[in-house]
């Protein structure tokens, strides 16, 4: 039975804990940020494993995955995932580092089928490679764009506007 | 040439009764550039100031271009009406390219003009005049009603200096009538 909008039946330390110690390892700087929302930053080899073990779980289960982010922090990119959870109706924020040498990290389409659209966006604008994506191309500019434009080191120059 | 060009049928020249007096380039272009078939199409914010005036608010059927058609092939006025970025920009070219002779352009704000605020962004086209000829700019960001009949005046004017009836050399002013140019 579907909780009434805004309610939860755990507390939001609770459920941090929760996390911590059903996760051990896997999950790390997790707190929480907001009335709702908490944060936590996951190793990108363990990304896939942790992924369906949060939707799975018993007490919380992030059954959506809202959207995927990209952001560039200048010493390596970040892929953020905001999924939500109908059991407690609380947000989780995943944040995992991604290096600039290797921009890969797995993807989580087979956990949350929506993630697809979002991994292609984020890799149109960052360049940030999900392993395993089954249809990894532009979403939002044109085919053949030469480069990731929301990187911080791109440079627009003539050669990006072949056409016009 | 501009809304002080634009010509109207004169009193005195209903010289009998129904009965005007006038050429046949005045009277085709004076009612081609009242029935100007715009085409329903925007790219941005500009379009939704596009819509407005077309309601009874600011009512652009008082110009006689009322009917917005959503298809290319019955409309001669493009009014791009928003940003256009580089992967829109072939859509636009073609759906230009669908549109029926004569056909005119006005680029309607500060993003169709020269890209506004998003001006040498890594997907915005600089001015839709890169791919389509245009004959009107109107400034704005985005330009009110008002400035897009301004605007659409100036393009009736612009209309009624097309010529209709081919002008020929008087006669004996060449041995072929100046036909081979």
């Amino acid at each position: 039975m579907a909780l009434e909008v805004g309610t939860n039946p755990m507390s939001m330390d609770a459920i941090a804990a929760a996390l911590v110690e059903d996760f051990g390892g896997d999950l790390t700087d997790v707190r929480v940020q907001e009335p709702d929302t908490i944060v936590a930053r996951c190793d990108r080899a363990a990304l896939a494993a942790v992924a369906q073990r949060l939707k799975d779980h018993p007490q919380i289960g992030y059954q959506t995955l809202n959207w995927v982010a990209g952001v560039d922090r200048m010493k390596h990119f970040e892929s953020i995932y905001h999924v939500y959870s109908w059991k407690t109706n609380t947000w989780l924020q995943l944040s995992v580092e991604v290096p600039f040498g290797t921009p890969e990290v797995d993807t989580v389409t087979g956990v949350w089928p929506c993630a697809d659209w979002h991994e292609r966006e984020a890799w149109d604008m960052f360049g940030i490679v999900y392993v395993g994506h089954p249809d990894l191309r532009r979403i939002l500019l044109k085919d053949d764009f030469i480069g990731h434009p929301l990187r911080k080191d791109y440079i627009d120059n003539a050669e990006n506007h072949p056409h016009v | 040439m501009g809304v002080s060009d634009l010509r109207y049928p004169k009193l005195e020249n209903f010289n009998k009764p129904n009965v005007i007096t006038t050429t046949a380039d005045f009277i085709f272009s004076w009612a081609r550039s009242h029935s100007v078939f715009p085409f329903t199409y925007g790219l941005a914010c500009c379009a939704i100031e596009m819509l407005s005036s077309g309601f009874a608010r600011y009512d652009v059927a008082r110009y006689g271009m009322e009917v917005f058609r959503p298809t290319p092939r019955q409309c001669d006025l493009m009014i791009v009406a928003g940003t256009c970025n580089e992967k829109m920009a072939p859509v636009l070219r073609r759906l230009y390219d669908q549109m029926s002779e004569p056909k005119w352009v006005i680029s309607m704000g500060a993003c169709a003009t020269s890209g506004g605020p998003f001006y040498d962004g890594y997907n915005v086209v600089n001015g839709v005049d890169k791919i389509v000829p245009v004959d009107v700019y109107i400034p704005g960001c985005p330009p009110r009603p008002e400035a897009l009949f301004q605007g659409l005046l100036e393009l009736q004017g612009i209309i009624q200096r097309y010529k209709f009836v081919a002008e020929l050399p008087e006669v004996g002013a060449g041995g072929d009538g100046g036909r081979k140019g």
